[in-house]
């Protein structure tokens, strides 16, 4: 399971930054005292515009950055004080995840693995069960430089899922993916939750949301709007659909 | 784990081209073409100059007395044609219209000089501009010089050496080592310098602006895996492409000397070999590691805090020039290693591997260099790691 407890995030700003910007504020808060719960074998989703501060949020989740105050909890260890035993817990996609485009996928997979410390045969038989699964069999040591979008998705599933993690973190996974290729991810999320693996993904595609979750929370301007379940949601809607309860939402001041 | 991420690191940046470019084929090859292309040319140019017909004019000989001295001079020296002019305006003409390479300007009063014993002037005319012509005059006027000195002496009745009571002779007590050190000594240690900076620049950025820039930072920092480790493991790819880099470039060397005769003299040759012992390889090295290991260290934060590859190559190349341009000391005479050298990076290791290589360095000056190098090469992994530490940095 995550549990987030009064998360908040500052950043130093640069001369630039202050310049771009046209503030004299030396610091800018992304994330302003954020508390949420996510339950293993369910699905929850962190829904907010750009700028919102989801991915700050996920990232100090994934232990990649560090809160400047609040707790997260992962898989019952506290992340922020032992962020190394954190790790092992966890498996992280982006939407923007690079590969290294001079090694084949199996050479990735081999190197993920070694670092997430995955036994020889534990490696083995989680290669055999996503190769097959994933349908990577084909394109295993041809160069990632190589391969389609479609192929280099199915890399970084496997390679975000080699060490089965119990909590998995997706940051906007389908960002940038058209629809067939999302499909991976898409399928991917109700398979993790069967599996009862805790999951949160960050999205501001609505339909998105809709098929997936179950829980949600959305963030405006580093600050958390709503957080609650999915049929909560829907019930005291007070609009027609999801995309323009959304909008009410973040667009209504907080008190 | 450090290892495992250094073995990964090293696979990608293998398959590198513009790196394997910089660490193993530039290094290996510059040498041995430069220098063979360099040596082909000359060559070409010393052997069309002595198979030249070189055109000799003569004016005011009126005995024809050092025409047929000239004439006398065995072929050997290059083939020749001497033609006489009637006048000094006429042989100056031809020289400057290049119809003739060389002018001997007889004076008028030649014979009477000669009788009276007195000193005789000769004059050669020549474009000394074109190579190859003053080195011939003077092998002409030695032979006319002999001939005239003997002809003099046979005319006093003197022996040569009743002319000559003192000969000075000087005897170079150095041995054949120290002064390969000294002429040749500041090549050595700035090739090294030069391909050991080099061989490391593509591959710190790569593996840090880089790893940036395509987006699998933030990947690799998900991995439960300390960031030092991760450091590490980078840093010791950079290191070695720099340390790779600066063996080819000694080993193009050593096949230069070796198979394409840069060193056609046999003495030198093995003086060379006397040079390149494995306690000196192992010496050079000991110094050249710290070193490489710095400039690692001056790269990488760089690296790290760039945001594109553009970027950290445009920090990176002007201190390239900085680091180099020390490292030329070694060409310059004069400048040894002391108590004030001796805590200068660069400038250290460059003067003492010349004294190296000269057989003059001291147990204390290495160690004192050595670790010099090695404190410097701590501080500069402490900056990395803390510049890799800082979120900002990392993630864009």
């Amino acid at each position: 399971m995550i549990k987030a407890t009064q998360l908040r995030k500052e950043f130093e700003l640069s001369r630039q930054q202050r310049k771009e910007l046209n503030t004299k504020a030396t610091r800018a808060t992304a994330v302003e005292n954020i508390s949420f719960d996510c339950q293993p074998g369910r699905v929850f989703s962190l829904l907010g515009p750009n700028g919102a501060g989801k991915t700050t949020t996920l990232r100090m989740l994934a232990t990649i950055l560090k809160p400047s105050s609040g707790s997260i909890e992962i898989a019952g260890i506290d992340a922020v004080k032992y962020p190394q035993e954190a790790r092992k817990h966890i498996g992280f996609l982006t939407g923007s995840t690079g590969l290294y485009a001079r090694l084949t996928p199996i050479e990735i997979i081999d190197y993920f693995a070694d670092l997430y410390q995955v036994s020889a045969k534990e490696k083995d038989e989680r290669k055999k069960y996503l190769f097959d699964l994933l349908n990577m069999n084909e394109f295993l040591h041809k160069r990632m430089g190589k391969l389609s979008t479609g192929m280099k998705q199915k890399v970084s599933i496997c390679r975000t899922m080699i060490h089965d993690p119990s909590v998995v973190i997706f940051d906007e996974p389908t960002s940038g993916l058209d629809v067939i290729t999302a499909e991976n991810i898409i399928k991917l999320i109700p398979s993790c939750k069967e599996q009862g693996k805790t999951v949160i993904f960050s999205s501001h595609i609505m339909s998105e949301v809709d098929l997936l979750c179950d829980d949600l929370a959305i963030v405006h301007k580093g600050q958390l709007k709503y957080n609650g379940t999915m049929p909560d949601f829907r019930a005291q809607m007070q609009t027609s659909n999801l995309t323009e309860e959304f909008i009410r939402i973040v667009q209504t001041p907080t008190l | 784990m450090i290892f495992r991420i250094f073995r990964k690191e090293l696979l990608d940046t293998l398959r590198d081209r513009r790196t394997l470019m910089t660490m193993l084929v530039i290094p290996i090859l510059v040498f041995p073409i430069t220098l063979n292309v360099f040596m082909n040319i000359s060559n070409s140019f010393q052997e069309s100059a002595s198979a030249k017909i070189m055109k000799i004019g003569i004016a005011g000989d009126k005995t024809q007395s050092y025409t047929q001295q000239l004439e006398a001079i065995p072929a050997a020296v290059g083939p020749k044609k001497i033609i006489v002019f009637k006048d000094s305006a006429a042989l100056r003409t031809a020289i400057e219209s290049d119809q003739i390479q060389l002018g001997l300007l007889i004076p008028e009063n030649v014979q009477k000089l000669g009788e009276q014993q007195q000193t005789i002037t000769l004059n050669w005319l020549l474009d000394a501009s074109e190579v190859g012509r003053a080195e011939r005059a003077e092998l002409y006027a030695a032979s006319l010089k002999a001939n005239a000195e003997a002809e003099r002496l046979q005319k006093l009745g003197l022996r040569p050496e009743q002319i000559r009571p003192l000969v000075v002779n000087t005897v170079n007590c150095a041995s054949d080592k120290k002064m390969v050190g000294q002429l040749a000594g500041g090549f050595l240690p700035y090739i090294f310098i030069a391909f050991g900076f080099i061989g490391c620049m593509y591959p710190a950025i790569d593996l840090f602006t880089g790893e940036k820039e395509r987006g699998t930072i933030e990947t690799l920092l998900t991995v439960p895996v300390l960031r030092w480790k991760i450091l590490l493991g980078k840093m010791l790819v950079v290191v070695s492409s720099g340390m790779v880099a600066a063996s080819c470039a000694l080993f193009g060397l050593f096949i230069s000397i070796e198979f394409l005769d840069l060193a056609d003299n046999k003495e030198l040759l093995e003086v060379i070999h006397s040079i390149l012992t494995p306690n000196f390889i192992v010496s050079m090295f000991a110094l050249l590691l710290p070193l490489v290991i710095f400039f690692a260290g001056l790269m990488i934060p760089i690296a790290i805090y760039a945001k594109s590859f553009k970027e950290a190559q445009s920090i990176i190349t002007p201190l390239n020039i900085l680091v180099v341009l020390p490292s030329m000391v070694g060409f310059f005479p004069g400048i040894s290693l002391d108590l004030n050298t001796v805590f200068i990076p660069v400038i250290n290791v460059v003067l003492a591997t010349k004294a190296l290589i000269a057989g003059t360095l001291t147990w204390g000056y290495f160690l004192s260099v050595f670790g010099m190098m090695c404190a410097l090469a701590v501080i500069a992994i402490g900056i990395s790691y803390k510049q890799f530490d800082k979120e900002a940095n990392i993630l864009n």
